[in-house]
């Protein structure tokens, strides 16, 4: 029935009946036919694209992996020795390398005792993402906003993503542009819709990589 | 797409970037799916497609056709991406040019997802049930719950619509 309402159109818009015509017909009933046309793109793309595009301003993004980086502004950073951040470095690589998924335990802070849950990691083609099940974070408040961060050991944090819940919507996909071996801490945010680009001090929850 | 949208994209506005999303992120989401054909990885072609379109906006020139600039920059970074993925299964030494499968046609499902995503939601939906679906007149009516008129009055307007939109794709 589609197919004869799309060829019955297709000629009273004075196109013809010849082969070209008729191949041309079929190429636009091939693609209304495939699932890659109607998908829709997940939510988070646009509230990361929008991040992306705030945080760095109308006029400098240079780099696909500096896209977000903000220095932590509370929690000062505890650097181990080299050593130790080469070994966590490939032991966690090694790991993500072979495309599997890494689960990480995202435990609440004081400021939410009751949250919970857990952050799933996996590469992707142009970076990692991280989906994160948050359970026990309550909807961020109007004119508030959830953000996620991974930080590296050395102080520097780099925005994945925001969300805010209050359509009940996780688990949450976020993605990180930046290499997790480096950045192995996970932290989520709450922000306010006024505040600039940097972390609020508001760490709501927090995860760490496995060092193997 | 509106003029003074373009134009304030250009420029990196970003809130014309979201109207430049709401428009175009369904095609290029589409487009990337058709080459990449997994979900996530589609959806980070497409995240990198509006950030690189939104660093090059200076470049774009508001007299000529958005939506092949767009199209452009959306089908290199899946195909970058594609032979990224490609790269992994290939041994490092063996360095070809990998093309796509969905490739051929990318053109055509970014311009058919652009045309429905100007048809109106019932009329939409009935292009979606009839052609991705399968179904009947009738079993759309039952299952929109709606008279068999109905659904053949919105069918016929919305063919009527794609067509026309669609009169300048041309048979690959």
């Amino acid at each position: 029935m589609s197919a004869e309402d799309l060829r019955a159109e297709y000629l009273a818009s004075g196109s013809g009946d010849s082969p070209r015509d008729s191949g041309r017909l079929d190429l636009i009933r091939g693609v209304l036919a495939d699932e890659a046309t109607w998908v829709e793109p997940p939510p988070q793309v646009v509230d990361a694209l929008l991040a992306a595009v705030a945080r760095e301003g109308s006029s400098s993004i240079k780099d696909p992996a500096a896209v977000g980086r903000a220095r932590w502004p509370v929690v000062a950073a505890a650097v181990g020795s080299v050593a130790a951040v080469v070994a966590l470095v490939f032991s966690t690589m090694s790991v993500l390398e072979a495309d599997k998924e890494i689960v990480v335990a995202m435990t609440g802070t004081e400021i939410e005792r009751g949250a919970g849950g857990q952050a799933a990691v996996g590469p992707s083609g142009s970076g990692w993402w991280i989906r994160l099940d948050a359970t026990g974070l309550p909807p961020a408040p109007e004119g508030s906003f959830y953000e996620g961060w991974v930080w590296s050991d050395e102080g520097d944090g780099v925005s994945i993503g925001t969300f805010h819940l209050r359509g009940g919507d996780t688990p949450v996909t976020l993605w990180s542009g930046v290499e997790m071996a480096e950045y192995p801490s996970i932290w989520v945010t709450l922000e306010q819709e006024d505040d600039g680009p940097e972390a609020s001090d508001l760490v709501v929850m927090t995860g760490r990589m496995p060092d193997a | 797409m509106d003029r003074e949208v373009l134009e304030r994209f250009r420029i990196g506005d970003e809130a014309a970037v979201k109207a430049v999303y709401d428009r175009f992120g369904g095609s290029v989401f589409a487009l990337s799916m058709s080459i990449l054909g997994e979900h996530g990885l589609a959806a980070d072609a497409t995240q990198q497609t509006f950030i690189k379109a939104w660093r090059a906006a200076s470049t774009y020139d508001p007299e000529r056709s958005f939506a092949p600039w767009i199209y452009a920059i959306a089908r290199r970074t899946a195909i970058d991406m594609y032979r990224k993925q490609i790269r992994v299964v290939l041994s490092d030494e063996i360095e070809v040019a990998v093309y796509p499968p969905g490739l051929e046609t990318a053109w055509e499902v970014f311009e058919v997802r652009s045309a429905l995503d100007l048809l109106p939601d019932e009329e939409r939906q009935v292009v979606k049930l009839s052609h991705f679906d399968g179904f009947t007149h009738i079993e759309i009516s039952e299952q929109l719950d709606i008279p068999v008129g109905t659904v053949k009055s919105r069918s016929h307007r919305a063919h009527q619509r794609l067509v026309e939109l669609l009169r300048h794709v041309e048979e690959a």
